[in-house]
């Protein structure tokens, strides 16, 4: 959290945003059928389906509202005018480049990344694989610089998957060569732990912390997929060429 | 009679669950996870709770809670590990143990001060399920005769008090966080007329959010980013001797160790407020009834036991609202309620109808895990403590994992973790700004009953609010929350100000009129 007098500036616009939402919430409350007829039932205002979310609108936009009066009586005018001015000076630029935004920024991109890019299109485990590598050695070894160069250089292989499925190529390569986009995501798992050794190999220090995360990055998925798939029974969001060797494996007839 | 067929049936069902030693494995495997969810900084009982959510979705209900409330009550004594040790509380629940734990730990008392947590932490669990066996079927009866309004204030008022009382800044940041909660409740099809609200055409949405991996979300991303974020270090951990229980000091601090789970019991059944409040509460009246005030601080044993004992007691209370009306007690709890509705069981005054000997059961689950927690605490602490050295940089990575495969795992829907995910980083975004997340939670788990309830309350007096002023339980609710909101306004606390300066200076003078006639005489 803030501090104090941070936080009292900060509450002007996360209240006006929460007013705003609450106002917003109100306009698409009133679109509900109130008065008229849904479904062939005739409303009256007290079952309509818009009554909470009126409520509920309304109560955010006051409670937003009293929040931003509450900061602004002990801002001042002087303090608002300050944070304007912060916001459209240099200052701003230099807050988003410190080293703990950074940190910020790369967790927020392995995760959408993870979530929306990866999980729906790639085998689980080794998209889950490629995940962990990355996450854990940006933040194990403990260095901004090296956290700052493996996120470009996930930044560059994650815009080579974006391409590669935005063209649809694994449906076309999928006679010439099945799971392409699995064999693409191992590729990039190697690149990525090659570039990550190049980076660390003269730190003796680090070089231990590398085969850690090497291990548990890819211990882990093995550990908690196939728990989840063969003994609670859940399909993996993704199954592809890891899924299809562990259940030949699994479901071998000896 | 009915009592000891009460206590008979009790019994029964604590030597079915102990019969079974697939129970018993899961018993202790789960209170040795919760201990090290609780023992790890960063890790949260509540996030325990909701990623042993998914892997309980296949188990039946009894199973289930078997593992789910060995991880809350593991979890919650866990947290006094890391605060003894390394003056670093490894839960919320547990901050008011560092204060002298980890005094003790540095006078190389950190085994005794373990010892203590282990037996005082059984104690409160202990005495907080006789409060859910008794308790309960009072709370039952009563809950039967409400009607749709008091449901209603009910819901509003645990949103309410749970904002004013996590709240880490100003109040209204907490009702803030309880309206959003109340919003994200009100995505989906209506419940009365199925009028799609907020779903902005994706079918996914229709049946609203899906509790769980929206709890997920909002406990397991913010912790993750902001651990990693601010490079949180586990430091350097105190030595620890040989673990003993110290029956002897538990003995001589009977009426503080009732006191303090009175406090844990009555805590935890306020909605919404968990057990870090509970152990500071209970800190606070040690300190404050203690013939020496000064040892506080210093590495005070009886304040060790004062917070530990509290915030376990803390579990079951939080399980009394939970049971019988459906309001979670905790954030925990508000997990549990997410898992007891994957299972099934719909929480509230039905409950002993639908599920006759459901209640018993969560209260023989809570006596065989706090037993199963004393036992594990003196014989595995040593071993535990080992997790203090694995780096967060490792760790919180592989919860993400966890916490993204959970989520799936729970209707098997990719489409859950495209919400757990938005959902983390608001909230992670809220917690920054000094918004708590417990009542955003509470509210998306009480919003459904709180619509449902107010409409039809409605329908039934044909739109007129005036039953809430009619009937006492409705009016004593609706004064609550009247007060609640008033409190935190400076005119109501200048005006409180002056009647109790008014009424002390009345006082003054009736003294010393009394004091005149006296002498006169």
């Amino acid at each position: 959290m803030m501090e104090k007098d941070k936080l009292r500036k900060a509450d002007i616009f996360s209240g006006s945003v929460i007013m705003l939402f609450g106002l917003w919430i109100i306009s698409q409350a009133l679109d509900m059928p109130m008065k008229d007829s849904w479904g062939g039932v005739q409303n009256v205002w007290y079952v309509s389906p818009a009554l909470f979310p009126l409520f509920v609108g309304a109560m955010i936009t006051l409670l937003g509202a009293t929040l931003v009066r509450k900061a602004f009586k002990i801002v001042g005018r002087q303090g608002f005018r300050d944070v304007i001015q912060w916001l459209g000076s240099s200052d701003l630029a230099r807050y988003l480049k410190t080293p703990a935004v950074f940190r910020f920024y790369a967790m927020v991109v392995l995760f959408f990344s993870f979530v929306f890019l990866n999980i729906p299109r790639i085998d689980f485990f080794l998209c889950a694989i490629l995940f962990l590598i990355v996450f854990i050695t940006m933040f194990y070894f403990d260095d901004d610089a090296l956290l700052k160069k493996m996120l470009y250089v996930y930044l560059v292989g994650t815009a080579v998957l974006i391409v590669f499925f935005a063209l649809g190529l694994p449906r076309a390569l999928e006679t010439t060569l099945p799971y392409a986009g699995d064999w693409l995501t191992l590729a990039f798992i190697v690149t990525y732990a090659i570039y990550a050794w190049t980076l660390i190999r003269s730190v003796p220090a680090l070089r231990k912390k590398y085969r850690t995360a090497l291990i548990l990055a890819v211990l882990a998925p093995f550990t908690i997929g196939p728990i989840f798939k063969y003994f609670l029974l859940v399909p993996m969001p993704m199954e592809g060429m890891v899924v299809a060797v562990l259940d030949a494996l699994w479901y071998w007839d000896f | 009679m009915m009592v000891f067929e009460r206590i008979g049936s009790f019994f029964g069902i604590v030597f079915h669950l102990a019969a079974d030693p697939i129970n018993i494995a899961i018993l202790f495997g789960s209170v040795l996870m919760g201990i090290i969810f609780g023992a790890m900084p960063g890790l949260t009982s509540t996030l325990g709770v909701a990623l042993l959510t998914a892997l309980t979705y296949g188990m039946d209900t009894s199973m289930a809670m078997v593992c789910l409330l060995a991880i809350y009550v593991g979890g919650t004594y866990g947290g006094s590990y890391a605060s003894i040790l390394i003056n670093i509380p490894g839960t919320a629940a547990a901050a008011a143990t560092a204060l002298d734990g980890y005094p003790l730990a540095c006078k190389g008392e950190g085994g005794r001060a373990i010892g203590l947590t282990t037996t005082s932490s059984a104690i409160g669990t202990t005495i907080s399920m006789l409060f859910v066996v008794s308790i309960s079927p009072i709370i039952s009866y009563f809950a039967l005769q409400f009607t749709s309004f008091e449901f209603f204030l009910l819901a509003f008022f645990g949103i309410l008090i749970s904002g004013t009382l996590t709240s880490p800044d100003l109040v209204i940041k907490g009702w803030i966080a309880g309206f959003l909660g109340l919003f994200l409740a009100c995505v989906g099809r209506d419940l009365l007329q199925f009028y799609p609200r907020f779903t902005f055409g994706f079918s996914e949405l229709d049946s609203g959010v899906e509790v769980v991996p929206v709890l997920i979300g909002a406990f397991g991303i913010p912790q993750i980013i902001q651990v990693l974020k601010d490079r949180f270090q586990i430091g350097e951990t105190q030595k620890l001797q040989r673990i003993i229980p110290e029956i002897g000091t538990v003995v001589r601090n009977i009426p503080a160790i009732i006191r303090s789970a009175l406090i844990g019991v009555g805590i935890g059944a306020v909605p919404g407020i968990g057990e870090d409040i509970a152990g500071w509460v209970s800190y606070g009246t040690a300190k404050n009834t203690s013939k020496h005030p000064e040892t506080f601080g210093k590495g005070e044993l009886k304040a060790v036991l004062a917070s530990e004992t509290a915030n376990n007691a803390c579990v079951g209370g939080a399980m009394i609202p939970l049971l019988n009306l459906g309001i979670p007690g905790s954030p925990p709890a508000a997990m549990l309620l997410g898992a007891l509705m994957l299972h099934g069981v719909t929480p509230g005054p039905m409950i002993t109808f639908e599920h006759p000997t459901f209640i018993m059961e969560v209260a023989a689950i809570l006596l065989l895990a706090s037993m199963a927690m004393f036992v594990t605490g003196l014989l595995l602490a040593k071993q535990v403590v080992k997790v203090l050295r694995i780096p967060t940089q490792i760790f919180m990575p592989i919860i993400g994992v966890l916490c993204i495969i959970g989520s799936y795992s729970l209707g098997l829907n990719i489409f859950n973790l495209y919400l757990m995910l938005p959902v983390g980083i608001i909230c992670y975004f809220l917690t920054e700004m000094g918004y708590p997340i417990a009542p955003l939670v509470i509210g998306v788990i009480l919003g459904p009953m709180a619509d449902e309830n107010l409409r039809r309350a409605l329908m039934v007096s044909q739109g007129s609010f005036m039953p809430i002023f009619q009937r006492p339980v409705s009016l004593i609710l609706f004064i609550i929350i009247v007060l609640t909101i008033i409190s935190q306004f400076d005119w109501y606390r200048r005006l409180k100000d002056r009647a109790m300066a008014k009424i002390r200076s009345r006082g003054n003078t009736c003294e010393v009129i009394l004091e005149e006639n006296e002498s006169e005489r």
